[in-house]
């Protein structure tokens, strides 16, 4: 669905990316991991267009980013970013409208359809938004918002979900909601996923696929037993780490393991 | 001997501060700002900072004591030469200075008594006129004679100007008063207020000014007030200081009597709004454009 | 979940879901209650003026739009209609064009303080009337023409300016704006002090604006450009919406930002250049008009900016009879009383958000 081969992004002369490549099928989720700087998120925002490549192309349905313009990309792939700050008044309802633009009938004027206020009514449900749904954005917490966002994108009902860090700033509980929410798109609706994240255990416990990361350049990928072992982790991040199942569901579980500890 | 010595310094050192001596070298003269003003009974030394005050000084036969003058001193043609410190409303303080005024001439008409102030603070006497007519305009011809020791020319001035004054107010006695609009700027609309000099020289030359009682002396005026008021003549200043621009009459105008029957009258603007000998030139150009018939030999 | 209880959910969710919403019928309506305002506005304002004119021969006369002189004098016919009615007309151009271009630049600024003044594009448009005057003095189009180029450029060096590495953030943009605003107002000054001042007119026509005069031709070019320039800028509006809320954001939904934000700047310059040639910097009408819209009637740009042109029409020609009655037959410059009338609004607008 959605193919990147041997990215190279570059800032002026620093090399941010080097040849990583990854294919995102649809129904899978697929995480990124990596210590800070790997070029995660610089990855992230080349998938969409956001950035242009030096090298390497990206084809989303087996065509080349360039040939679509930016509704039709907007249709296909969403992304889940950081939300910037909102300095203007807006309903959460008028927020996830927002994601039906890429539907509209006219390059930018015209009005919602009824279809566009029964996607973003579900969508909201679905996202446990469906009260607040009259309340301004920054009446939200942090959390609520994060879950908008989330909302918007879902609301765009594109096959290709690009989540960069969505559960931040989320507590416990809606951290699995709102990754149990983007693997239920995954499974019924057929979407692929790709979450950018720094909880190595949320992205073992989610992902069916795993990209490790560090200085730009793909170390693994693969599945996450595959990925998530002690001298790969160890490489990658420089700290010792302990691996093993989670005692419930099975899946791989990585203990950091603190040199400098206080003294108990 | 030393305390005599000591003595006889003392004296001397604080002859500044004692009571005048016998013969007096200064005078006390109050300007129009009410300010009293010490000065020297001989000054060879003065800086004019209106162009008004430049005409009457040079008038009264003083000019060659003139050190300093404004950008717009354009008038008479030996202003020239005498060095510029500035203009009417940002004079330089430091070549004021340079220059060693013994006094500084200022008159309301072209600045505002802020500058005073920091002339004060430098130690140079100041004397400021106010003139806001005709009669203004002698008083401060006297005035300077005054000061400058130039009493019998500015007498014989005042004398000559105001017969030339009379023999205008008596050409005009049969005649009735015209309405006029002095227009100071098309666009924006400017016109002259109360406290405007050339509202008087308007009076004088037997006309009225329809904005006469408007409060100030250059406000921006209403152009439906103007096209109300039906002006039977309209006094255009231009040519002089002010330049070639005011030269058509404002759209409101248009259609006034005056703009029809072609009473619209060019006049230089330095004869109209400068308080000084020349306005009597403005004056007699004015009664002769307003009432041709009563001028005719 | 059975198909009857996600029914009654959805139907529930869509009656609390759909009451903010800014539907097609609810910009109508207000539009339909502005315009409204508007009319009413112009002729109420007609009827007053530091010439008495009497109501009803006044009204009957603008009602027949000028083709019957209704027991009015020559005089009182000409008032009217050569010199007060061109200027409200004027006054409504000019603040209908700074509204919309205010409430555009703050969507896709993303800064609700951003104005053409404070951003130094009405300065920007100042000075290029000013080159006209100067340069080409006898061709009347070349000031608006010229005003146009002076906003874009001032526009360009500001939005350069704010570049930094994260983009132009809003905070950049008004440190940026202020630059460039002060740095022309000087230049303005400059011009104005050292120039012959009949021909390029006192730095308070500038600075402080002024409706009294202009041409009968470039009048109708003022309103068309209002005109235009609002409903090209309202035909963006959906863009702006998600513009409004983050750059990024919006160029992931969809949105061509680069084409928008040429189309914003582009046009909102020609309604600035065109409001400051005909009138001078009138200042205040682009931060407080398009804060009241936006607090009343929703921050959507489908509203907020057509509501803004309207409201910033009526705002205009109320300041401009004030300033035209006040101290009649003397006239202050209309800038005064929209700062007057704006500033306090605006600090009640900041303490009610």
């Amino acid at each position: 669905m959605l193919e990147a081969r041997e990215l190279t992004i570059k800032y002026g002369e620093r090399i941010a990316v080097a040849g990583v490549s990854i294919v995102l099928k649809p129904g899978e989720i697929s995480a990124i991991i990596g210590p800070n700087g790997a070029g995660k998120s610089t990855f992230l925002e080349a998938l969409n267009g956001q950035l242009e490549p030096a090298s390497g192309v990206v084809l989303i349905d087996g065509q080349p980013l360039q040939k679509f313009n930016r509704r039709t990309i907007g249709r296909r792939i969403a992304v889940v970013a950081q939300e910037a700050e909102l300095r203007f008044p807006v309903t959460v309802l008028e927020f996830v409208l927002g994601g039906r633009f890429a539907w509209a009938a006219n390059a930018s004027w015209g009005w919602e359809t009824d279809h566009d206020i029964t996607v973003a009514n579900e969508v909201l449900h679905e996202t446990e938004l469906a009260e607040l749904s009259g309340r301004l954005m920054n009446e939200l917490s942090g959390g609520e918002r994060q879950r908008a966002v989330l909302a918007r994108a879902l609301a765009t009902e594109a096959a290709v979900l690009l989540l960069d860090e969505p559960t931040a700033n989320l507590d416990l509980s809606h951290q699995s909601t709102l990754l149990a929410l983007v693997r239920n798109r995954c499974d019924n609706q057929g979407a692929a996923a790709l979450v950018v994240t720094h909880d190595i255990n949320l992205a073992a416990e989610f992902a069916d696929n795993v990209l490790l990361m560090k200085d730009g350049k793909s170390i693994n990928s693969g599945k996450p037993q595959e990925v998530l072992t002690p001298s790969l982790l160890r490489d990658a991040f420089e700290i010792r780490v302990l691996v093993d199942a989670h005692p419930v569901t099975g899946v791989p579980r990585v203990t950091p393991v603190h040199e400098t500890r206080r003294q108990v | 001997m030393c305390l005599i010595l000591v003595l006889v310094f003392y004296l001397g050192c604080s002859g500044k501060h004692s009571a005048p001596e016998t013969s007096p070298t200064v005078r006390d003269v109050t300007d129009d700002a009410g300010r009293r003003v010490v000065l020297p009974l001989r000054i060879d030394r003065v800086i004019s900072l209106a162009p008004n005050l430049t005409e009457i000084t040079f008038a009264i036969g003083a000019g060659d004591r003139l050190v300093g003058r404004t950008s717009y001193c354009n008038f008479p043609s030996e202003a020239k030469t005498v060095a510029e410190v500035g203009d009417t409303l940002h004079p330089n303080l430091e070549r004021i200075i340079a220059l060693r005024p013994q006094l500084v001439l200022i008159s309301t008409a072209s600045q505002l008594e802020v500058f005073t102030h920091q002339l004060e603070s430098q130690n140079i006497p100041v004397f400021v006129t106010d003139p806001h007519d005709l009669e203004g305009v002698f008083r401060s011809i006297d005035q300077l004679g005054t000061i400058l020791g130039q009493g019998n020319q500015a007498k014989q001035l005042v004398d000559h100007l105001r017969a030339r004054t009379a023999a205008v107010a008596e050409a005009l006695k049969q005649t009735r008063p015209v309405t006029v609009f002095y227009q100071l700027s098309a666009e924006p609309l400017y016109t002259a207020g109360h406290d405007a000099f050339v509202t008087d020289l308007i009076r004088r030359a037997g006309g009225r000014s329809v904005t006469a009682e408007v409060p100030g002396a250059w406000p921006k005026y209403s152009a439906e007030s103007a096209l109300a008021a039906r002006p039977e003549a309209i006094v255009l200043p231009t040519g002089g200081s002010m330049g070639e621009g005011n030269s058509a009459v404002a759209e409101a105008l248009q259609r006034s009597p005056a703009a029809i029957q072609g009473k619209v009258y060019k006049i230089n603007d330095d004869l109209l709004v400068r308080p000084g000998p020349r306005a009597i030139d403005g004056l007699e150009e004015m009664a002769r454009a307003l009432h041709p018939d009563a001028f005719k030999q | 979940m059975t198909v009857i209880e996600s029914h009654r959910n959805r139907s529930r969710t869509v009656y609390a879901a759909s009451y903010n919403r800014t539907t097609l019928r609810k910009t109508l309506i207000a539009c339909a209650v502005l315009t409204g305002a508007l009319l009413l506005t112009v002729i109420m304002m007609s009827l007053v003026g530091s010439e008495h004119l009497p109501a009803s021969a006044s009204l009957c006369a603008l009602f027949s739009f000028g083709r019957s002189q209704c027991a009015l004098t020559t005089d009182q016919f000409d008032i009217l209609f050569q010199i007060r009615l061109p200027r409200i007309l004027l006054a409504a151009a000019v603040g209908g064009s700074l509204a919309t271009a205010g409430a555009s630049y703050q969507a896709l600024l993303r800064n609700p303080l951003a104005e053409p003044y404070l951003l130094g594009i009405s300065n920007g448009a100042a000075v290029g009337t000013m080159v006209a005057l100067v340069f080409f003095g006898g061709n009347e189009w070349s000031r608006p023409l010229l005003a146009f180029v002076g906003a874009l450029l001032a526009t360009l060096a500001v939005y350069r300016l704010a570049r930094g590495r994260a983009g132009a953030t809003p905070e950049r943009l008004v440190l940026a704006g202020v630059i460039v605003t002060t740095f022309l107002s000087s230049v303005i000054v400059f011009v104005t002090t050292l120039m012959d001042a009949t021909r390029i007119r006192s730095f308070t026509f500038w600075l402080l604006g002024d409706l009294s005069g202009t041409s009968k031709n470039l009048l109708p070019v003022a309103i068309a450009i209002a005109i235009v320039g609002t409903v090209v800028l309202a035909a963006n509006a959906r863009s702006l919406n998600l513009l409004m809320l983050g750059e990024r954001d919006a160029f992931d939904l969809g949105v061509e930002v680069g084409k928008v934000r040429i189309v914003v700047f582009v046009v909102a310059s020609l309604l600035v250049g065109s409001s400051v040639a005909a009138s001078g910097s009138v200042g205040y009408v682009g931060l407080v008009v398009p804060h009241l819209a936006r607090l009343s009637l929703g921050s959507d740009n489908r509203l907020s900016i057509p509501a803004a042109a309207l409201g910033g029409a009526v705002f205009v020609i109320v300041a401009d009879t004030v300033a035209r009655t006040m101290i009649a037959p003397r006239e202050l410059p209309v800038g005064a009383i929209t700062a007057l009338i704006g500033a306090p609004l605006f600090i009640y607008l900041l303490k009610r958000t």
